[in-house]
């Protein structure tokens, strides 16, 4: 008991003096980094890169923190209203230009050679007036899933490659009379816009065109009018507006959705968690055009930060090598956002992944600009008033579209 | 210091007396001060930056002739979100008021099992609002939740019902839940005013020929009054301020339909960066709490005194 007591007394004065000694001497090399949480294997993951940099760079320490991905904007906001931010931050691209506006963010020094071992379209939407502020860390496309077994047991074959095909398989799957669905309609919670982005932009639409919101073009309330026909004729499942992301995704692990469109992430939860489903991946249907949503989070270095060389060495030399690179793509699910990265045969040998990587060309980001969470939440309600019927696609778009343009002038 | 001080009081008997006398005020002085500066700090930095011009990560600029009101006022939600406050705030508080009375009155009854019943009454107390709120959002869910899965056992539902999808359904089942966590507490502080009452006014109103609900009435009722009064007071304003039921179970949605003040205070805040905006709602909200406080409070006195 004794012995305990004293060697628990002795552990916390050898933790205080660490403390005070790792405050005072080691202030100058010292980097702090915060993550968000993807997974389980996030710390681990930059725990390693720093044990690597630590040891390529002696005397120096990196610090990991990971933290949930809805805490994470409230955390650096207040960290940076309180002078307390870290040296390196991981943030959703599109809060970088809020950080780039507001002189937070370090614009970054790099060599030609690393700019070009990244796939291009990567880094536009971390680059303002030619100066890139963040290096892309996770890229994800958005593909279509299907239920082989369900569109075999429709009739139908082949995946639609269109929104007509997308509707008639639905339907047939519809006649079946099963308690399956034909296409999945996300209605609530994060990304909801997104999975209407997808229809306005394959209708050709802009979600910001000439500076003003295109939410209310002639191509989007032909998109939004889609989706509300097909909720009307019950090619979706009932009241869409109940339903976020992870529901419609359990849904079609249970079986019980013909098409849903999401990221690339649904392949390791199947695996997990419906090993037996039978499915394929294909491109998100055409309209008059293709395209899918493009999303990218991004590493940044903050302006305040008094360790910007070392923060820059960390991604440079370690963080963004392939060796990390592929290990982070493949263990947390992402997509390649590296030319090396990509050649390797994990990525490049992978079919599934190939429905993801070919669409990458037809990627559409997040516009970069100020205020994009409110208008995100103005489009949302405008979607859901529609899915609940409570407004028709024109009246409610254009009041959406109203809001937007107050925001782009602010 | 004791003896000090006597001899100290026996030399100079006037200074004493006023010694004495503002002596406990000097010594609860400190923590008085610093009860203010901990409560009024953060109201004095809120009401600073309402009137501000400020970015979103809180550093304030020049002073900007109250636009932040301006732009709060003119606001497209925000009358909504106020008329839902109050909506939910009186539906909450009344329906915890209505239920709680009979619900004490009965546990104040002596009867077989009534500390287990006292027991499962107090329990949902336990559950942090965010746990009730996770459990019913599941139970809701139409697809997968335990309540249509009920429902169509009994034979009652061919078709799921998204229960959260609509307000129609979404706002009613908000505040039946607001209510149902809201009596644990209710219930005791009535239950404590009840335990206070003397038995022999209630018998001599029987032996008087008073009916039970005379006695309740006309006794029971103006007896337990100022607990009444604390109770709506208080759960007036957690209810007013109560985020988490709502933020885990609809976030506001769909449309901004099941926001109040509160839920769309934290995405204007947190989510959009408008803490110009934000804080000007804050202290709205606090200056609505401040006078229906005050109001009620001075009402409640005036009663106590007429009946006095």
């Amino acid at each position: 008991m004794y012995q305990t007591k004293k060697s628990r007394v002795i552990s916390l004065l050898a933790g205080t003096a660490a403390i005070v000694f790792a405050s005072t001497a080691a202030q100058a090399e010292t980097i702090r980094v915060v993550l968000g949480y993807y997974s389980a294997a996030t710390q681990g993951l930059f725990e390693g890169m720093a044990k690597d940099f630590m040891e390529k760079h002696p005397g120096d320490e990196v610090k990991i923190e990971v933290i949930q991905w809805d805490n994470l904007q409230q955390r650096l906001t207040t960290d940076i209203a309180g002078g307390t931010e870290p040296d390196i931050a991981m943030i959703g691209t599109r809060w970088l230009v809020d950080y780039v506006k507001n002189d937070i963010a370090e614009p970054m020094d790099l060599t030609p050679e690393f700019k070009a071992s990244f796939i291009e379209s990567f880094l536009s939407p971390s680059t303002f007036d030619g100066t890139m502020y963040g290096l892309p860390v996770a890229a994800s496309a958005r593909a279509m899933y299907y239920n082989k077994d369900l569109l075999a047991k429709a009739g139908v074959n082949e995946p639609p490659t269109n929104w007509d095909g997308v509707v008639d398989t639905a339907r047939k799957i519809k006649a079946l009379g099963t308690d399956a669905y034909g296409f999945a309609l996300q209605g609530k919670e994060i990304e909801t816009d997104a999975y209407w982005y997808y229809s306005l932009w394959t209708h050709g639409g802009e979600l910001i065109k000439d500076g003003k919101s295109g939410v209310a073009s002639p191509e989007a309330i032909k998109a939004l009018t889609l989706y509300k026909s097909m909720i009307d004729e019950g090619l979706t499942e009932p009241d869409p507006s109940g339903l976020n992301r992870q529901d419609i995704e359990r849904l079609f692990k249970q079986g019980r959705i013909g098409m849903i469109l999401t990221g690339p992430w649904l392949r390791g939860q199947i695996k997990a968690d419906a090993p037996t489903l039978n499915y394929a991946l294909s491109p998100i249907p055409e309209g008059t055009t293709k395209a899918t949503y493009g999303v990218t989070d991004t590493l940044m270095v903050f302006k305040s930060s008094k360790q910007k060389e070392l923060a820059m060495k960390f991604l440079t030399e370690t963080a963004f090598s392939p060796k990390w690179r592929i290990e982070f793509s493949t263990k947390e699910g992402f997509l390649p956002v590296m030319k090396e990265e990509a050649a390797a045969p994990v990525f490049a040998d992978d079919p599934q992944l190939k429905a993801f990587t070919d669409m990458l060309p037809y990627a559409r980001f997040a516009p970069p600009v100020a205020n994009w969470e409110q208008m995100v939440d103005a489009v949302i309600a405008a979607v859901q008033k529609v899915y609940i019927g409570q407004a028709q696609p024109e009246a409610a778009l254009k009041e959406a579209a109203a809001t937007i343009d107050g925001l782009i002038q602010q | 210091m004791g003896v000090g001080g006597a001899v100290h009081r026996a030399k100079t008997p006037s200074n004493g007396k006023i010694g004495r006398a503002s002596a406990p005020y000097l010594l609860i002085l400190p923590s008085i001060l610093f009860a203010f500066w901990i409560i009024g700090y953060p109201i004095y930095d809120m009401a600073n930056m309402s009137v501000h011009a400020v970015n979103r990560f809180g550093k304030t600029a020049a002073f900007n002739d109250f636009a932040n009101y301006q732009r709060l006022f003119s606001h497209q939600l925000f009358i909504g979100c106020l008329i839902r406050t109050l909506v939910w705030t009186v539906f909450v508080v009344g329906g915890t008021v209505l239920l709680s009375v009979p619900i004490a009155l009965i546990l104040n009854e002596k009867f077989f099992g009534r500390t287990l019943a006292r027991i499962i009454i107090m329990l949902p107390w336990a559950v942090s609002l965010t746990m009730t709120g996770i459990v019913w959002r599941w139970s809701l869910n139409g697809q997968f939740g335990m309540v249509n899965a009920t429902l169509a056992n009994f034979g009652l539902q061919d078709t799921p019902v998204e229960w959260l999808a609509t307000s129609t359904t979404a706002f009613p089942i908000l505040i039946a839940i607001g209510i149902l966590v809201s009596i644990p507490f209710t219930v005791t502080v009535i239950l404590g005013g009840l335990s206070s009452l003397q038995a022999d006014v209630f018998e001599a109103a029987k032996i008087d020929g008073a009916s039970g609900w005379q006695r309740f009435r006309y006794l029971t009722l103006p007896l337990i009054r100022p607990f009444l009064n604390i109770v709506l007071v208080l759960n007036f304003i957690y209810v007013f301020n109560s985020f988490p039921l709502i933020w885990v179970m609809t976030q506001g949605d769909p449309a901004n339909s099941t926001d109040i003040l509160v839920t769309w205070l934290y995405k204007l805040a947190f989510r959009y960066g408008e803490l110009g905006i934000a804080s000007a709602l804050s202290i709205v909200m606090f200056l609505i709490l401040l006078a229906l406080t005050i109001v009620y409070a001075a009402l409640a006195m005036r009663n106590e005194r007429s009946t006095a």
